[in-house]
């Protein structure tokens, strides 16, 4: 298992690519509002797009699609699919 | 009328799920909306009237859970479980079943009769994803019903449930949680047992051990003792799974959320991509995406002002008309002059109001209810966040062109106290339809175009680097953007004229009264002959400072009333709307730089006095008239190298 490579931050996935969550590092209170938006370790998460100047990130995420702003997004850790 | 025919029901659903439609369908004409006591959050109440029976229907805030992250969230459950409505009647978005669910599971924990209505069920299908409700009616044990409500359907059928299960007691569906979690839960339901709150014993234990601020609160001030228990409930739970809590359940209930959706929602992928797609795609596109936000931002104003420009024309010689008619009827003694005084501010607010503001409004909400203005978030986002805001705050602004009112109201949609604040002061310097008709009408007019789009790139930069200072100095986080992006659908004409009506009525009800008094006020001071000792006694500033005619000092007054009353008045003062005979074009740069930041209108005054109190409402009026002066001197003496 190589799985130490594949772990990385959402904001360094390319558009399109997308990931399983393994992490979120922040606050408690992120943590659990992330997560009563469905995005707990273990959840697919795809990035969409993001806007100019790596701005925030388009994802999607339980089937659905969410805006996280730049700063959330290099919280959340990922692995690679 | 007896009692038994009397209802209760409440609405609750995350954003977007379709639930104004549902409030609005149900209750039509027969709406109350007023706000929940000692808060600046709006309460929505109406009343339905269904075989014999009088329904009472509210409108909780649109949340996204039930724990104490915002003011909107506490009220929510504490009307849930303090008024114990009959029914309460949770609006999922069907396309967002997953994400909707974990709100649906924090709700049954609260322990209420419960409907749940699938909306949107229409668009579901479109995308090929079909629910198989009788399942999850089945999964959560309560009423499951399919609805569109932008159509209506589906609503009937609610109500109906709504009745039958006015009439029935049903047991309520407990969540499991893991064993862990489980056992703690009933270690403290026992402690709990004799505790008298007006919350469900579970629900208690479960808030609990999410360490939620309040209830620990609550509870600690009742039996300190079972808070010591909880932490070692806690400590043990955090050691066992490695996470807080907190977060250990609030896992779990997203995992339950997802395991419910894969048994019940099956997706048949489309063939080719939808149009939502390709539209989303070009909306939000690094370049198309902004090239399109500037050509639809701009088309919304410039059919705002053309045709705001021309209504306002046609009401101006209707009210001179009527201003004849007074004088010649009722007379021109002081009383006269003063009734006047109260009808012109009225007829000022309708000016406004008609022209502009209900234009602008509409386009405003057909662009939501289509789905852009969570697109504008998306991309301006980034640059709000160096003034410590984000996104959303850009629709304050963009709301703030038409009219400061409204775009100040509108920050109630930024999450923390902190961010709402900078939002509203950064909108109080945007140029709203009022300044516009001073900078086009003077600077555009006589001095070039050039010089009045250049006055609004200065404003712009301005407002940026005022956001920028004040995210410096006031002190705290900012909120990171969490939106959910929209699909695209088609605007629907109800909704549009629900939302623009109610966004209309809040802004007569706050801005009439003070208007009428500060119109009558400052009568009063013309008419006892003040305006000559004023207008000399602010001379070191209007002409020594600022360069422009004595006159300014009482123009500049009147102009707190309506921003456009400075260039009016300045007309009849002229005798002439020929501007270039009386003012140089550095003067008359120097009055609209003075005029655009000078002091917000007293409209928008009392907004800010209203949501945050007096002090704060004199400290940006006291902080921005000595912006404003410093900043046009400045911009005078700069202009002597030009002119």
């Amino acid at each position: 298992m190589n799985s130490k490579t594949n772990e990385i931050l959402l904001t360094e996935l390319e558009d399109g690519q997308s990931g399983f969550i393994i992490s979120v590092h922040g606050g408690k209170m992120l943590i659990k509002r992330l997560a009563d938006l469905g995005l707990t370790s273990g959840t697919w998460i795809k990035v969409i797009r993001r806007t100019l100047f790596s701005g925030p990130v388009q994802v999607e995420v339980c089937g659905s699609r969410l805006v996280l702003g730049k700063g959330l997004a290099s919280k959340i850790m990922v692995e690679l699919k | 009328m007896t009692d038994g025919k009397k209802i209760n029901i409440v609405l609750a659903g995350q954003g977007n799920s379709g639930k104004s439609a549902v409030f609005n369908y149900l209750t039509g004409l027969h709406q109350h909306i007023g706000n929940w006591a000692g808060k600046t959050i709006e309460k929505r109440e109406g009343t339905l009237f269904y075989n014999d029976y009088t329904i009472d229907v509210l409108d909780l805030p649109g949340i996204y859970s039930l724990t104490t992250y915002s003011v909107e969230e506490v009220i929510s459950r504490e009307y849930i479980t303090h008024q114990k409505p009959d029914c309460v009647i949770n609006i999922v978005d069907s396309t967002n079943l997953e994400r909707n669910l974990i709100f649906t599971l924090q709700l049954m924990e609260l322990e209420c009769p419960l409907i749940l209505a699938l909306n949107m069920i229409d668009l579901a299908k479109k995308k090929g994803i079909t629910i198989d409700f009788k399942k999850l009616q089945k999964i959560i044990n309560a009423p499951v019903i399919t609805t569109v409500a932008s159509r209506g359907s589906g609503l009937t059928r609610i109500i109906d449930k709504v009745i039958e299960l006015k009439n029935e007691k049903k047991d309520h569906k407990i969540n499991k949680y893991g064993r862990e979690i489980e056992y703690c839960i009933e270690q403290l339901s026992v402690l709990l047992k004799d505790i008298n709150i007006r919350y469900p014993v579970r629900w208690l234990a479960i808030k609990l051990l999410e360490k939620d601020i309040e209830i620990t609160k609550l509870v600690g001030e009742l039996d300190p003792e079972i808070l010591d228990i909880v932490k070692q409930l806690c400590e043990n739970l955090e050691e066992m799974h490695g996470h807080d809590s907190a977060v250990v359940i609030a896992d779990e209930r997203s995992h339950l959320a997802s395991q419910i959706t894969r048994e019940i929602v099956k997706i048949t992928p489309g063939r080719k991509i939808s149009l939502n797609e390709k539209l989303d795609a070009v909306t939000t596109h690094k370049f198309t995406g902004y090239l399109l936000m500037i050509l639809i931002l701009g088309g919304m104003f410039y059919t705002v002002f053309s045709f705001g420009n021309w209504l306002s024309g046609w009401f101006d010689t209707i009210f001179k008309d009527w201003h004849s008619w007074w004088i010649n009827n009722v007379g021109i003694t002081f009383f006269a002059a003063m009734g006047w005084s109260a009808i012109e501010s009225v007829l000022a607010l309708i000016q406004i109001a008609l022209p502009y503001i209900l234009p602008f409004y509409i386009i405003l909400y057909v662009l939501e209810d289509w789905g852009y203005i969570a697109r504008i978030s998306f991309l301006m986002d980034n640059l709000m966040h160096k003034m410590g805001i984000h996104g959303k705050g850009c629709i304050s602004f963009i709301i703030g062109f038409g009219c400061n009112v409204p775009g100040c109201l509108s920050c109630r949609i930024m999450e923390s106290k902190r961010e709402r604040f900078i939002t509203a002061v950064l909108v109080t310097l945007v140029p709203c339809s009022a300044v516009s008709v001073i900078v086009f009408g003077l600077v555009g007019k006589y001095v070039g175009l050039a010089w009045a789009f250049g006055l609004y790139v200065f404003a712009m930069a301005l407002i940026f680097l005022a956001g920028w200072i004040s995210s410096k100095l006031i002190i705290g986080e900012p909120v990171e953007l969490i939106m959910p992006m929209p699909d695209y659908k088609t605007p629907q004409l109800k909704t549009v004229i629900y939302q623009t009506w109610d966004a209309l009525k809040e802004f007569v009800y706050i801005a009439a009264p003070i208007v009428v008094i500060l119109g009558v006020v400052i009568q009063v001071i013309n008419l006892a002959g003040w305006m000559p000792a004023i207008s000399a006694f602010l001379s070191p500033v209007t002409v020594t400072w600022l360069g422009l005619p004595a006159i300014t000092g009482i123009l500049l007054i009147f102009g707190i009333l309506r921003k456009e009353l400075i260039l009016v008045m300045l007309a009849a003062y002229l005798g002439t709307a020929n501007f270039s005979d009386a003012l140089s074009p550095q003067q008359m740069i120097t009055l609209a730089v003075v005029s655009m930041f000078y002091i917000p209108c007293v409209a928008t005054i009392s907004v800010l006095w209203k949501e945050y109190g007096w002090k704060k409402a004199m400290a940006i009026c006291v902080l921005e008239i000595l912006f404003a002066i410093l900043l046009a001197g400045l911009v005078k003496r700069i202009l002597n190298f030009v002119f």
